[in-house]
């Protein structure tokens, strides 16, 4: 045996056969145990319907693979989290592939091929890896540790915003007392590893190719010299060692048994979730399947297995629970909550060898683990959670097909219910009559082309409140006067558009959407143009991204860019700049939805405007509260209104004078929340469009060139 | 056991309207129709009694209409009920609400249900006596503008509450089987999904002629009317002026216009 040969840990060294055997036994009844836990867990997922993926897999894996070791999504608004987390995937992953070498050579390539590798310079390379990623992972739990114990953290708290104090499932203690349970056992796990070592090291202090490289493993030739200083013999570490073998080993083999059935599956299940998330999955809502009988969901196992994975996925991080505005202004949801609730329903229900009986899988209502209707009227849709969860919770498509389920009972808010019957006969939410939707253009000295009658180069969208609702109605008469005097080739469909239906969509009136869909690509095939633009984002991104299912494919787009555009091109000048400090509010459906951040900035530095975001914009904008049908549910008398709450946001910038929205929807809510919170004659609200007008000037005052 | 119910598909006026060529209507197209508002809810009345029932109850709608009105019927089977019938003929032109309400006594003595609701009246013509005047044809006891309802299908009777001016309420007991007319209010009609009213679109509206009902040409259409309508138009708008000014000014034009009107301007 050469001196290199010796250089390594002899497994099992010094065990009598009994034990070795005793210890297999074991190792081979964990990975039992785990194996059942998975597939108890792969059967309460396949008790979900039928989904198909889009895409290949591979490319799937590899998004998955990036993210995962990349960190990139557990690392967004929380750094310090992402940081520990990063530290304790990385100390795992190669303390799991260290376990892995070991068990390649020692009982795959050598007992069958007599190939050993574990040894030398590579074992002692590996001891100091391993003791680095031991130290990472242990640093990584206690930064974790002190997150939940000292940092009181609101997103980390979880009692719950739709269920009150005294109810059964309020405070949920048991997830405190895992996350403990969690941690400490790895931070035993990890400490117990080191331990185990020096230990080993006193133990074989005599022999050189063990004591002489000790340092290799630093962490355990200290804790070793520390044990010799306190007087530890050779013979001590011996006894030392093999107790503490037992303890680590014992410990490490019930954390593997366990994995299936504790939190610790999120290594498994938020993978996968990333892996099969929908990267569309709030901007296009699916069908109906043709096959199904009631619409959305009434059961638990109504849900896709997908969706089931995404229950399982959540690691309770609270990014969306922070970000939801309907949370926010104490609406009682939480998308994390619907979450936990339906996997807690999920659970009980699905993870039994035998389905329980039809009655008890319904999942609508207040018992727990049920969600009740008023938490799935408070959802605006406004994916804010969808966009933040670091493992692709799908949030907003549960919600829908939730709400489907009550559309279809009818169980809704009155004013909802008239609304969407309104919006059927009238094919828009104001009841006005189909003729007058092009009204407006009646005020306006040129005449609107009819795009149906004549061809125009660009079809203007103009939604229904920019049609009907008189303060939205004069910036839609300005962006038309912009328009006309840039020269452009325009037209609208006058009586043919009718509501684009993405809110009602978003509301779980699916078949209504259908109808106004369908009845909007008619008209638009009517028509005959090249592009269109959309004033209204709602309507953008439905057109852009759910029209497709019905055979609607445009090139399309918002307003915004159509107007940096026409600068850029020198069909609109800046002729009086404005030196205005302003604020942009990123409407939901342009921004998060379509990653339209951008242009709307871009025209107003190109007006000449000072912009300051605020601290929620872009991706993290807050919603104005009325996506999702909310414009047409009242809001609870009394309680804050998200646009309240972003009107707050806005009036800490000092010297603010115009918050620039850019949706109709966003001109109402928040001219309103302007007067509620009290900031009238402090700031202004106003369209881009109508900021672009004071900054352009009319042809005829621009100079003539003689 | 069976529950029957007059519906009406009633017109609205969509904006700028114009009067048919004859005065005696307004043009089609400037109409949206839709199912009579006070219908809604003793359809919704009716649904709840059969899904509260132990027995198997059979809700059916009828309408004396042509075949446009199969649209609100589709509606009315969308939330709940289980067949519909329309009767229609164009001899059935030109019926008052006397002569519909003979068709509807008819095709209710050919389905001899237990109970017969109408609607207190229609949005667009507010007779408010077509459901009294079927009971009248079939002789039935009948009660007008029901608030509340309690009424177990095949009980012999019924008992329901009527609201009164002054806030008071009166409770009556009525004989079955009975007519009823429902007043709004009375439940919260259910929400009729979009998807449920296209799969109701597979479901067939019975159509019946007057001749079927063993009625002749003389008992309906205008022959069998006592009235019909003369004209419908718009009336003169009245003359309103808002008085500007001051107080005093104010008080002073106001002054001169009394005085216009009694004659006697200085």
């Amino acid at each position: 045996m050469s001196r290199t040969d010796a250089v390594t840990r002899i497994l099992f060294e010094a065990f009598p056969t009994a034990e070795v055997r005793l210890f297999y036994a074991l190792g081979y009844t964990a990975i039992g145990i785990f194996c059942w836990g998975v597939y108890v867990q792969i059967r309460k997922y396949r008790r979900g319907t039928a989904l198909a993926l889009e895409g290949s897999l591979w490319s799937r894996a590899g998004d998955m693979v990036g993210k995962v070791l990349s960190h990139r999504t557990v690392n967004r608004r929380d750094h310090a989290a992402g940081g520990a987390h990063r530290l304790i995937f990385y100390g795992f992953v190669l303390l799991f592939l260290g376990t892995a070498t070991i068990t390649l050579q020692y009982d795959i390539l050598e007992p069958l091929f007599g190939i050993r590798f574990w040894q030398g310079q590579f074992y002692l390379i590996f001891s100091l890896v391993l003791d680095i990623a031991g130290i990472a992972l242990l640093a990584g739990l206690l930064y974790m540790m002190y997150r939940r114990g000292w940092m009181k953290l609101p997103k980390l708290d979880y009692a719950r915003t739709d269920r009150a104090l005294g109810d059964p499932d309020f405070l949920r203690p048991e997830y405190r007392r895992e996350d403990w349970a969690f941690l400490w056992t790895l931070v035993i796990i990890g400490c117990t590893g080191f331990l185990l070592e020096a230990a080993r090291l006193v133990w074989l202090h005599a022999q050189p190719q063990a004591w002489d490289t000790r340092w290799w493993s630093p962490v355990g030739a200290a804790v070793a010299e520390a044990l010799e200083a306190v007087g530890l013999t050779a013979h001590g570490g011996g006894v030392l060692r093999l107790s503490l073998w037992w303890f680590h080993g014992l410990l490490a083999l019930t954390f593997i048994a366990l994995i299936p059935f504790t939190k610790v599956k999120h290594i498994f299940t938020s993978a996968a979730s990333l892996m099969v998330r929908d990267p569309k999955a709030a901007q296009r809502l699916t069908r109906i399947p043709a096959t199904q009988q009631t619409p959305g969901v009434a059961k638990i196992t109504d849900f896709t297995w997908k969706q089931l994975l995404n229950l399982d996925a959540c690691t309770k991080c609270g990014r969306c629970h922070e970000a939801c505005p309907a949370r926010a202004v104490g609406a009682p949801l939480s998308p994390r909550d619907v979450i936990l609730s339906l996997r807690e329903f999920a659970n009980a229900a699905l993870e039994s060898g035998s389905l329980p009986p039809e009655a008890e899988l319904g999942v609508h209502g207040k018992a727990p683990g049920q969600v009740a209707m008023e938490t799935l009227w408070s959802c605006r849709t406004c994916m804010a959670c969808v966009e933040i969860c670091p493992v692709a919770v799908e949030h907003v498509p549960i919600i829908v097909q939730m709400r489907r389920k009550l559309v279809e009972d009818g169980a809704m808010d009155p004013l909802l219910t008239k609304t969407l019957q309104t919006i059927h006969k009238t094919g828009n939410s104001f009841g006005e009559s189909k003729r007058k939707r092009g009204s407006w253009s009646k005020a306006l000295p040129f005449k609107v082309k009819d795009a149906r009658k004549e061809p125009v180069d660009l079809l203007w969208f103009v939604g229904d409140y920019a049609s009907f609702d008189p303060r939205n109605q004069k910036v839609t008469q300005t962006f038309a006067t912009l328009l006309h005097e840039a020269g452009v080739d325009f037209g609208i469909l006058y009586d043919g558009e009718s509501n684009a239906g993405n809110d009602v969509r978003r509301v779980g009136e699916e078949g209504l959407y259908e109808v106004l869909a369908e009845s909007n690509i008619a008209s638009l095939a009517g028509a005959t143009f090249k592009s269109i633009v959309t004033t209204d984002p709602h309507s953008y991104n439905t057109i852009l991204n759910e029209y497709p299912d019905f055979g609607g494919k445009y090139p399309i787009q918002h307003y915004t860019s159509l107007l940096k555009q026409l600068f850029t091109d020198g069909k609109l000048k800046v002729t009086r700049p404005l030196t205005l400090k302003t604020t942009f509010h990123d409407p939901c459906h342009l921004g998060r939805f379509n990653k339209g951040y951008e242009a709307p900035r871009d025209v107003l530095k190109l007006l000449g405007c000072e912009l300051i975001d605020m601290k929620r914009c872009r991706d993290n904008s807050f919603c104005c509260g009325a996506g999702g049908g909310r414009i047409w549910i009242p809001d609870p008398v009394g309680a804050e209104k998200p646009a309240q709450n972003r009107m707050r946001e806005a009036a800490a910038i000092p010297g603010l004078e115009v918050y620039v929205v850019s949706c109709p929807k966003d001109l109402t809510m928040f001219e309103d929340a302007l007067k509620t919170t009290g900031n009238e004659g402090k700031f202004v609200v106003k369209e881009l469009i109508e900021l672009v007008r004071e900054a352009v000037s009319a042809p005829q005052t621009l100079a003539v060139p003689a | 056991m069976k529950i029957l119910i007059a519906v009406k598909q009633v017109a609205a006026l969509d904006e700028d309207f114009e009067i048919r060529e004859d005065g005696r209507d307004v043009e089609e197209e400037f109409l949206i129709r839709d199912l009579n508002e006070w219908d809604d809810y003793s359809l919704e009345e009716a649904v709840k009694i059969k899904e509260a029932s132990s027995e198997p109850v059979e809700v059916v709608v009828m309408s004396v209409a042509p075949e446009e009105a199969d649209e609100v019927l589709r509606k009315c089977l969308a939330k709940g009920a289980d067949r519909a019938i329309r009767i229609w003929d164009d001899g059935l032109e030109g019926s008052d609400p006397i002569a519909i309400a003979r068709v509807l006594a008819a095709a209710a003595k050919v389905e001899a249900p237990y109970m017969l609701f109408a609607g207190v009246q229609s949005s667009d013509q507010t007779f408010a006596s077509t459901g009294i005047a079927t009971a009248a044809f079939l002789g039935w006891p009948h009660a007008a503008v029901v608030s509340s309802l309690d009424y177990s299908p095949g009980a012999k009777s019924a008992v329901f509450r009527r609201e009164l001016e002054g806030g008071l309420l009166q409770e009556v007991e009525i004989q079955c089987p009975a007519v009823l007319t429902i007043q709004l209010g009375i439940n919260t009609p259910r929400y009729a999904s979009l998807r449920s009213i296209k799969q109701a679109a597979a479901k067939p509206v019975e159509v019946r002629t007057f001749t079927d009902l063993n009625l002749s040409a003389g008992d309906v259409g205008e022959s069998g009317s006592h009235s019909r309508i003369r004209r419908m138009y718009i009336p003169d708008k009245g003359q309103a002026q808002l008085i500007e000014g001051d107080a005093a000014a104010k008080a002073r034009r106001l002054a001169e216009i009394i005085r216009e009107f009694k004659g006697d301007a200085a």
